[in-house]
């Protein structure tokens, strides 16, 4: 069963705006260009508010854009209702008709189709099983557990075999567990089936377990589409470092900058690292650091004192105090020594590699 | 949230048959709510084609009508405080103390007789009990000559009537409450009676207000416990409107009366609007919580609680034993010798009654259920810009005192353009405009449960807005399409305040017979009557139950609804 050959989607120029109480046009989403590439699955990642939901709805169908083009594959779909747009979309909500069996439920966009009994009957048990449900068909959905039910929206929207899947924060109802579970389920299925699909979240580790790409989405515009690597490491700007991962935001100003090399005075404290580019000294900048790049130790260039320990297990987290700084700082795998505890004075190594730094405002 | 602001959606804005469908309902709206209402006005500011207010000053300056104004209004205050307390009061009971399951049936069915019988089956009942031959004050008493008629027994008939509407208003917002406020206010030390005065009564206070308009407009709107049980030194409106008209043949006085009722209703609709539309505090959980909170409450106030209950049940259940047994014995309070003769009477003579009553009850029913269902989900999910107006008028014909609707019908459809005066279809209109706002409520309720990912998952598979609407939005609200089933068939077994304006030789209603019944003191067939009507009621009824069950099952029950 995998799909007969993938389409890309490409959004041009697409924006949605609303009438606000106030009769302001309000932008849920400006103008933003993507190309999804045929049989990937690209994650829209941001805070609430941000417009990822609204651009999926969009790419659906639930929404007309107020401005702007949307294509499935060749096909102009802008103006194409839902339901012959051809795609399977999976709900946060799953939104199960709860007065129809599992069965009926995945059997409801075949007979829309027309398809026949024996087809339908052949498709279901199929798709049952292959998301871990056989047996299951006769339940109704509130007989079913959280997880339960979210198999049964995706082997519901899989089984009539899209062109285009769409998920809108599929997992947000489920237990943590459940929810790593059934990502990598998703992970699973979507590669098994090489279906285009689109993602959306504002759990940054889910997008990154998942994604072939992500598109990081901040007050309706793309800051950054690329891979969860890229974006780790080279974020584009300060929004995007912020959102993924932790990061310490470190604002100075440029002491030096020489040959590939920049030092930043941090409320007094000097931050030498490696920088393709060159900055005028004077310079405000903010540096982003990341917590697991600074060094913590009995001794350190920076000295430094512990306010708050957190015992993670596999890690540790620290925030020590250098001078006027707050620092947050993580301490991995599972040492031999007792790690530090708060007022313990400790020694601070700021990485002089992997820092990014913008100009405020950026 | 931002969906909510986002979510014009695309619906099938650009669908055709949806503005038919609005355009077929407001055209049934502007003819059978707004015209006759119309009508009604029309006749009582004209005289002879001129605009005049004679006739309005002339009753507003009639010290009798005054009165009948002043009467009502003060009944209608007391009718509803003694019915609020008694619906409070079952509610508080249902849902704060561990009641046996029997006794907890016991108090459902005594709250649900009322809502089923012909609306002066108390009043029957009464004049049974403490009339000049009754059972409590001839031979319990020995009183000669006991008056039943007056302030008291009305209040008290109407206060019976109706205080199951503030029990079924007031009891799911007590559960509520319950939940986890209350154990929130003793966690933080509160006493019994201080939680139930910071929390319980407060919070119950909007529901509280509302159980009470909604009693009060009954009790305004009450025509028959008022014509049996009043007498002559109590008038009120509806009755004077009523006897102005067939009395006196003053078709003009009798709609100037009526007018005056439309006051109050109008303010007390606009009221509970108000009331209603304000957010509330409490929202209503899917799931049911713990009842651990009625060990919270001292036993003996559990014992007086349930004994005030048991003592009203008990009190519901000796009037209709009472009027089972007036209509099996010869003559009540005279010969107690058992006897089927009221029934061989209504079943000969009162055929043509029940026939009719029958053939329009059944032609109401599946016409109001449908109306409902479609106003409902015109109302709950179509964005239109004639909505909330289309709403209003809906609801307008149901929020009037059948008097008014009742003489509007009379005056507007007498003569062309449109005659509908003694025919069946007068009485089935006014039925399906009159009823069917409980169908209209229930399925915008419903649908407020059905999330619209639901319809939007129907689309995203490819199905088209109306097999959408079919397939899975008409399954959904099936129980509300039931509900306004039933409701229609009650109300046109046990109506009559606006219909006895609209009966005619050819068609003719058991209420209509059962009050002529009391007038000639045949008080045999009308209890007879009355009792063929319940039966019929809990038969029908509970019929629709039985299929609204093997249609839908037990995996619609509403928590499924929330996806």
């Amino acid at each position: 069963m995998s799909a007969p050959t993938s389409v890309g989607i490409t959004l041009r120029q697409v924006s949605a705006a609303f009438r606000s109480p106030e009769g302001d046009d309000v932008f849920a989403v400006r103008s933003i260009d993507l190309k999804v590439r045929p049989g990937e699955l690209l994650t829209l990642l941001g805070p609430s508010g941000c417009g990822k939901t609204t651009t999926l709805r969009m790419i659906a169908g639930f929404q007309d854009p107020s401005a702007g083009e949307i294509r499935i594959g060749d096909r102009d779909v802008t103006h194409v209702p839902a339901n012959r747009r051809d795609i399977g979309f999976v709900f946060q909500s799953y939104a199960l008709f709860p007065h129809l069996t599992v069965y009926d439920n995945v059997a409801y966009g075949l007979r829309i189709r027309r398809k026949q009994v024996g087809e339908i009957q052949a498709a279901v048990d199929g798709v049952l099983s292959l998301v871990g449900l056989q047996g299951l068909g006769k339940r109704f959905p509130n007989e079913l557990s959280g997880g339960q039910q979210q198999r049964v929206a995706l082997a519901r929207a899989i089984v009539i075999r899209p062109r285009v899947l769409l998920f809108d924060e599929p997992l947000s109802n489920l237990d943590a567990k459940l929810r790593v579970e059934m990502r990598t389920e998703i992970q699973r299925l979507q590669r098994t089936l090489g279906i285009t699909t689109v993602y959306v979240t504002h759990d940054q580790e889910e997008a990154m377990a998942i994604s072939d790409r992500i598109a990081v989405m901040n007050k309706g515009r793309i800051d950054q589409l690329a891979t969860a690597e890229e974006l780790y490491r080279r974020p584009a700007t300060a929004f995007v470092a912020r959102f993924l991962g932790r990061a310490n935001m470190l604002d100075g100003v440029v002491r030096d900058s020489e040959a590939g090399r920049l030092t930043l005075d941090v409320k007094g404290s000097a931050l030498a690292f490696a920088c393709h580019k060159a900055y005028p000294v004077g310079t405000a900048l903010c540096a982003i650091v990341r917590p697991e790049n600074i060094g913590i130790g009995k001794a350190g260039p920076l000295h430094g004192e512990v306010v708050n320990r957190m015992y993670l297990g596999e890690k540790t987290e620290y925030v020590v105090r250098v001078a006027d700084l707050m620092l947050q700082i993580v301490r991995y795998g599972t040492s031999e020594d007792v790690g530090f505890s708060p007022g313990e004075r400790v020694g601070v190594t700021l990485p002089s590699t992997g820092v990014h730094v913008f100009e405020p405002g950026e | 949230m931002k969906h909510a602001a986002i979510r014009r959606g695309r619906t099938g804005a650009d669908d055709p048959l949806r503005w038919v469908v609005i355009g077929g309902i407001w055209i049934l709206l502007f003819l059978f709510v707004l015209y006759p209402l119309a009508c009604l006005i029309g006749r009582a500011f004209t005289d002879d084609g001129h605009v005049t207010l004679a006739s309005v000053a002339a009753t507003l300056t009639n010290p009798n009508h005054l009165r009948a104004l002043r009467n009502s209004l003060i009944l209608a205050t007391l009718v509803a405080a003694v019915g609020t307390l008694a619906g409070f009061l079952f509610a508080f009971t249902a849902e704060r103390t561990n009641l046996r399951r029997g006794v907890r049936r016991l108090l459902d069915f005594a709250a649900l007789l009322p809502l089923i019988s012909p609306p002066f089956t108390t009043s029957i009942a009464f004049v049974f009990s403490f009339g000049p031959r009754g059972l409590i004050t001839h031979d319990l008493l020995g009183l000669q000559n006991a008056q039943v008629y007056g302030w008291n027994s009305t209040i008290a008939a109407e206060a019976l009537t109706y205080f199951p509407l503030a029990f079924l208003a007031l009891r799911p917002l007590i559960a509520a409450i319950g939940s986890d406020l209350e154990e929130a206010a003793y966690s933080l030390g509160g006493s019994r009676w201080q939680v139930f005065r910071t929390v319980t009564l407060p919070l119950s206070l909007p529901g509280l207000a509302n159980a009470f308009l909604l009693l009060f407009a009954a009790s305004l709107a009450d025509f028959a416990t008022p014509l049996i049980l009043a007498g002559n030194n109590l008038p009120v409106l509806p009755t004077d409107a009523f006897l102005q008209i067939t009395g006196m043949f003053d078709l003009k006085g009798g709609a100037v009366l009526s007018l005056l009722l439309l006051v109050p209703a109008a303010l007390v609709f606009f009221a509970q609007r108000h009331l209603v539309g304000r957010r509330s505090y409490v929202t209503i959980p899917g799931k049911g919580g713990g009842r651990s909170q009625a060990a919270r409450l001292a036993s003996w106030l559990r014992y007086v609680l349930w004994g005030a209950c048991i003592a009203v049940a008990a009190f519901i259940a000796y009037l209709y034993a009472l009027l089972v047994y007036a209509s099996s014995v010869v003559a009540f309070g005279a010969n107690s010798a058992p006897t089927l003769e009221h029934y061989r009477v209504i079943f000969t003579e009162g055929v043509p009654a029940i026939k009719d009553t029958l053939i329009i009850a059944l032609i109401s029913m599946p016409l109001g259920g449908l109306y409902g269902v479609v106003v409902g989900y015109l109302v709950g999910r179509m964005r239109f810009a004639t909505r909330q107006a289309l709403e209003i008028v809906s609801m307008i014909n149901y929020a009037l005192p059948g008097t008014i609707v009742g003489i509007g019908y009379l005056i507007a459809f007498n003569d062309a353009p449109i005659a509908l005066t003694g025919t069946a279809a007068i009485i089935i209109a006014c039925y399906v405009f009159r009823y069917s706002p409980t169908g209209i409520r229930t399925t915008v309720a419903l649908l407020q449960q059905v999330d619209r990912s639901i319809e939007e998952a129907s689309s995203s598979l490819g199905a088209s807005g109306l097999t959408t609407f079919r397939r899975v939005t008409l399954p959904l609200i099936l129980p509300a399409f039931f509900a306004g089933l039933g409701t229609v068939f009650i109300r046109a077994m046990t109506a009559i305040s606006a219909t006895i304006f609209l009966v005619s030789i050819n068609w003719t209603l058991i209420t209509v017979r059962i009050l002529e019944n009391m007038t000639e003191l045949s008080l045999g067939p009308a209890a007879a009557f009355s009792v063929f009507v319940i039966a019929v009621v809990v038969v029908v009824t509970g019929m629709l139950d039985f299929a609204l069950g093997r249609m839908t099952g037990a995996h619609l029950r509403p928590s499924a609804l929330r996806s």
